[in-house]
């Protein structure tokens, strides 16, 4: 069997799938990006414009100085940031000379590889992304097939959309993406080979979430296909759950399958001890083997999500109406047009859904970001609205105010707003971003260098007990560590 | 990728490239003369191996020894620190032979840059400017030489660094005499006698730049300014250089990095100038071929671990940093306490610390070896540790140091802490930019 | 740091940002691989670390002896002592004569020696007036402060 490569994604996607992107800021990241270079990967997935605005607004991180000390000590493993293409932090889509910038920028700090994904399949606005992208440095770009279950999304849709981005000298290679872990291994099977045939030489990957266990199985069979160049997995507790696969069970299986896996296992097993012991630490939940739910498969609403919606519905005692929302989630999605159950869509549809039903009137109600999603502003349908509901939708004042949108600011006017000699990093966050968030983040100033998991529980009990004070002497005592504090001039023993 | 770090040397230097190994998961092995078996850096390595008996010449300074207990250690690679045979080309020969990565420059790097001479017609050939002055090879040669450079002079040894071995002759008639003793404590120092003339520039600052290299490219990580000196040694180090005009800045760190692609140079290393103080003109001093004492400022400043940096080139890797990444932020100065009593003219003062309090707090960094019983043995140098601290800007960063110095206590040992007190208090070093003689001039006044 | 809790400098800043401004002024963390007390400065206004590093090994002692070990010293005589530790040489540079035998009037300026420390030269005046009587240390021994050199009568 052939060689297979492995992209880790604990840092992006298994931070996002499992600990909601606010797991990890820049320290605990450099804390262990040295031994992370070591393991052998093809690629990290490392950020998102969405982690970005994350690290400001949560951390106080400055997210351009976390890709530059990454990278610093990863020499070996190019760092990938994945975009919508064109849309960085902000809602809208900003013009072409914004992204330019945007793409500059990334690369000049060191990102070496973009994954554009477009859930609604536009092709050519893969490309013009990925043509910027190019024409700024010289990052691969990987062209993203993103799965779901649905009439319109057969393997002759995936292979015309490969086919088409195949087609252009500005996408470098493909991966299956399956944010919902809805793809079989039967799947697999027959879709892998349609894109291959169509994509030629083009390397191609495969991304398969576990939410309802098929991650491992599919990606195994996607690798025995001998077509697929890697494989994305999660680290140890990044791993699993509605993440990717978990790195050290599937480089096991697959060389239980034959496949020759050249990484570094004992700096693995470093990593994957490092995040148990920070995700024990910070009480982080890991990411566990999922139980296979069929009806997933059908209604394709993360689990949280929904004890989230019955939570609410039963708040207001219409608790009994869940099943029938659950049902009207299937009709909502096929008439809007079959969008991709990725952020933000799960929550517009099932919001939808919910007003629909409890609301009388189907599409009485609907949200800012339904109409502007049948407008157009999120990006092009991958299949057209159902047209008596794209009426039905329209058919309101709010409709036309949400039209005349200002779009995303010209790029020159937004220069002449903050200035030439503000630097490129600064101005592009200033651009999307509140500015008390940005001054803030900016006046915390660089980060730590490093973190030490064990380190935290003392941390946050010293926290405690200096916003609440307890008594004047505090004793912890276990085998083998012994704490003291006091305060003040104390009759206890130093 | 280099799994086990044999490191050949001792002290804080020790114990800071331990650090950074243990961080990258690479096993320590820490070679261990017979004083220094139940040091800082002792404890904290994986494995310790004996290089010999206490004195330095038995043990560190041994090729011999140090390569066996690296080799018997199953080591892969070996980090020389500084000092000792940090740029001993005879020890990058025989790691190399023994199948050990020596971290740091190749041996032609070593050799170009060792020889001070040739360092300098290295430095010329690769269009930086050098201090007038030239070859010596013996006493007529000197005085001729000295006549076209002109006096005062430095007399320096070719092999000499460090500041060491370095002679200030004024007057023609001193030269023959000076000459003599020079050459006497060069051979002493180095094993090498040669000597050789440079203008002696009154008003100069000593400034420096951090370069990295992959062989292929190379970097620079801004400029430190190391002034203020006694009898070459330095005292203070701060980062970036204060006081000076951004195209002179920039002038003196390109000339660092083409030094640096001149000799295709891999690894981490300092190119050193002297700076005219009022024309800021400039002249290539020497080269470091290896990790410096003072290189923390640097580190606080771009947030970038040079030992790191090292572990990285030695096993292979490219450099990752491309000058556009590194974003020097804020200003840090960092001190060298060390175990000798200044006030009766710097006597060394080994011993043991029965107790010490370093500072501690936000941008405060100590690199140390000396805890509570830690040892300065009288075998090898006086640093007993090293204070940085690093503020939004220089004044910050003097109003920490300050604080910092107040705060520390050492007890068992002198240390040169009160006279870095003294110096944070004095207002030119307060306002910044002093040369060479600053420190001649404070010690006085 | 090693072992069960692995603390480095940062986590002690960061532990300095907690505890200053609360009423605590003194941490006192103890494991089996050492002890940390971190605790606001007694001279300054700032804050300070201080650690013991814990082995199983018994008590470290200095390498060269502090206390010099006793020599007897005769009626009349007095004692050339080392200032300083450090390696003792007997001869200006090595091959030269040394700078006093048996037998040599001194005076208290009179070198008698070279204590090499810490890669420094420092020259060992006889402090005394007399003759030498007796040289009590061989060339390029280690010695430590306070040990007997030579004997004047």
């Amino acid at each position: 069997m052939a060689e297979v490569k492995l992209v880790d994604v604990s840092i992006r996607d298994g931070n996002q799938s499992l600990w909601g992107a606010t797991g990890l800021d820049t320290a605990q990241i450099l804390e262990i990006a040295g031994q992370l270079d070591r393991v052998g990967f093809h690629a990290i997935d490392f950020t998102s414009s969405t982690h970005m605005a994350v690290a400001v607004r949560y951390f106080k991180n400055n997210p351009w100085e976390r890709i530059r000390r990454v990278r610093a000590a990863m020499p070996n493993s190019p760092l990938q940031l994945i975009t919508t293409g064109l849309r960085f932090i902000a809602w809208q889509q900003a013009g072409p000379d914004f992204m330019r910038v945007v793409y500059r920028t990334l690369q000049r700090n060191g990102i070496r590889r973009f994954i554009i994904l477009d859930p609604m399949h536009d092709a050519d606005a893969v490309i013009e992304a990925a043509r910027i992208a190019k024409e700024e440095g010289d990052a691969e770009v990987m062209g993203a097939l993103t799965f779901t279950l649905s009439e319109v999304h057969d393997d002759k849709f995936y292979a015309d959309f490969a086919a088409k981005l195949a087609a252009s000298p500005h996408i470098d290679l493909f991966y299956l993406k399956d944010p919902s872990g809805l793809m079989s291994p039967e799947r697999v099977r027959t879709l892998a080979p349609a894109v291959k045939a169509v994509i030629g030489n083009k390397r191609l990957e495969i991304h398969a979430h576990c939410t309802i266990g098929y991650g491992p199985v599919t990606s195994l069979a996607a690798a025995d296909l001998g077509i697929v160049d890697a494989v994305h997995v999660g680290i140890g507790p990044l791993g699993d759950g509605s993440s990717l696969p978990e790195a050290g069970r599937m480089v096991a299986n697959l060389r239980e399958a034959g496949h020759d896996v050249p990484i570094d296992d004992k700096a693995l097993a470093n990593v994957s001890d490092y995040w148990w012991r920070l995700s024990e630490a910070e009480g982080l939940a890991p990411g566990t083997p999922q139980a296979f739910d069929a009806s997933f498969l059908r209604h394709q609403i993360a689990g949280g999500v929904m004890t989230t919606t019955l939570r609410q519905l039963e708040e207001l005692d219409l608790g009994h109406l869940f099943p029938r929302v659950i049902a009207e989630t299937e009709r909502v999605r096929a008439e809007l047009g079959y969008p991709i159950m990725v952020t933000p869509f799960p929550q517009m549809v099932l919001t939808q859904a919910t007003t629909n039903i409890i609301g009388g009137e189907r599409y009485r109600q609907v949200s800012d970001q339904i109409l502007r999603y049948a407008l157009g502003k999120l990006g092009r349908p991958t299949s057209p609205l159902d047209p008596e509901i794209l009426d039905a939708i329209m058919d309101r004042p709010r409709a036309k105010e949400i039209a005349n949108e200002p779009d995303f600011p010209d790029y020159a006017d937004l220069r002449k707003r903050f200035g030439e000699a503000m630097s490129d990093e600064e101005f592009l966050l200033r651009a999307v971003m509140p500015g008390d968030q940005v001054d803030a983040m900016l006046a915390a100033g660089p980060s730590r260098a490093g973190y030490t998991p064990e380190a935290a529980p003392v941390l946050k009990l010293l926290k405690e007990l200096a916003a609440r004070p307890a008594a004047r002497d505090i004793l912890v005592e276990r085998p083998g560590f012994r704490l003291a504090l006091h305060a003040g001039a104390s009759t206890g023993a130093a | 990728m280099i799994e086990t770090l044999f490191i050949a040397n001792r002290g804080e230097i020790a114990l800071r490239v331990i650090r950074t190994a243990k961080r990258l998961g690479i096993e320590t092995v820490l070679g261990v003369s017979e004083a220094d078996g139940r040091s800082a850096a002792a404890w904290l390595a994986d494995r310790i191996a004996p290089v010999g008996p206490a004195p330095s010449a038995q043990s560190y300074l041994s090729v011999d020894n140090v390569v066996k207990a690296a080799r018997d250690s199953g080591a892969d690679a070996l980090h020389p620190g500084y000092g000792f045979l940090a740029e001993n080309v005879g020890l990058a020969r025989a790691c190399a032979e023994a199948g050990i990565v020596f971290v740091g420059p190749d041996p032609a790097s070593l050799e170009a840059m060792g020889d001070k001479l040739m360092a300098r017609t290295v430095g010329i050939a690769a269009g930086l400017p050098v201090v007038p002055g030239g070859e010596a090879a013996d006493k007529d040669a000197a005085r001729a030489r000295a006549e076209e450079t002109g006096y005062p002079l430095l007399l320096k040894a070719v092999s000499g660094g460090g500041g060491k071995g370095m002679k200030r002759v004024d007057d023609p008639a001193q030269l023959d005499a000076q000459i003599d003793m020079a050459m006497r404590e060069a051979q002493a120092a180095f094993g090498d006698p040669r000597v050789y003339v440079e203008r002696f520039i009154a008003s100069g600052r000593h400034v420096e730049v951090q370069i990295l290299g992959d062989g292929e490219s190379a970097i620079h990580l801004g400029t430190r300014d190391c002034s203020i000196q006694r009898r070459f040694q330095k005292l203070v180090e701060e980062a970036p250089a204060p006081a000076l005009p951004d195209d002179k800045r920039a002038a003196i760190e390109d000339a660092a990095v083409r030094l640096a692609k001149h000799l295709d140079y891999r690894g981490a290393g300092t190119v050193e100038f002297l700076v005219d103080s009022e024309t800021f003109d400039f002249f290539f001093l020497e080269m470091n071929a290896r990790i410096q004492v003072e290189h923390p400022v640097t580190e606080a400043i771009t947030g970038i671990d040079l030992i790191e940096q090292q572990l990285l080139v030695a096993g292979g890797s490219p450099l990752a940093l491309t000058q556009d990444m590194v974003r020097p932020f804020g200003h840090a100065i960092e001190v060298r306490i060390n175990a000798e009593d200044w006030r009766k003219d710097f006597q060394p003062s080994p011993g043991i610390a029965s107790s010490v309090r370093w500072p501690a707090g936000p941008g405060i960094r100590v690199d140390t070896h000396i805890f509570d019983g830690g040892e300065v043995p009288p075998f090898y140098d006086s640093l007993a540790g090293k204070l940085i601290v690093h503020g939004k800007d220089r004044d910050e960063a003097v109003a920490k140091l300050v604080a910092a110095l107040g705060d520390f206590a050492l007890e068992g040992m002198e240390t040169t802490a009160g006279l870095h007190i003294a110096i944070a208090a004095d207002p030119r070093f307060k306002a910044g930019g002093v040369d060479t003689r600053f420190f001649g001039e404070f010690a006085h006044g | 740091m090693k072992g069960d809790l692995p603390l480095t400098l940062d986590d002690v800043n960061e532990i300095v940002s907690i505890l200053d401004g609360s009423q605590y002024d003194r941490l006192d963390i103890k494991t089996a691989r050492f002890r940390l007390r971190v605790a606001k400065s007694d001279e300054g206004d700032g804050w300070t670390q201080q650690w013991s590093l814990e082995d199983d090994a018994p008590e470290a002692e200095a390498v060269v002896a502090t206390a010099p070990e006793e020599i007897e010293i005769p009626e009349g005589m007095t004692a050339i002592r080392a200032a300083l530790p450090g390696t003792f040489y007997r001869a200006p540079s090595p091959g030269a004569d040394p700078f006093v035998e048996i037998g040599d009037t001194v005076e208290p300026d009179t070198p008698v020696g070279i204590i090499e420390t810490m890669k420094l030269f420092n020259p060992a005046a006889a402090g005394c007036s007399g003759e030498i009587a007796e040289i009590c240390v061989e060339n390029a021994e280690m010695i430590a402060a306070g040990r007997v050199l030579m004997l004047v009568k």
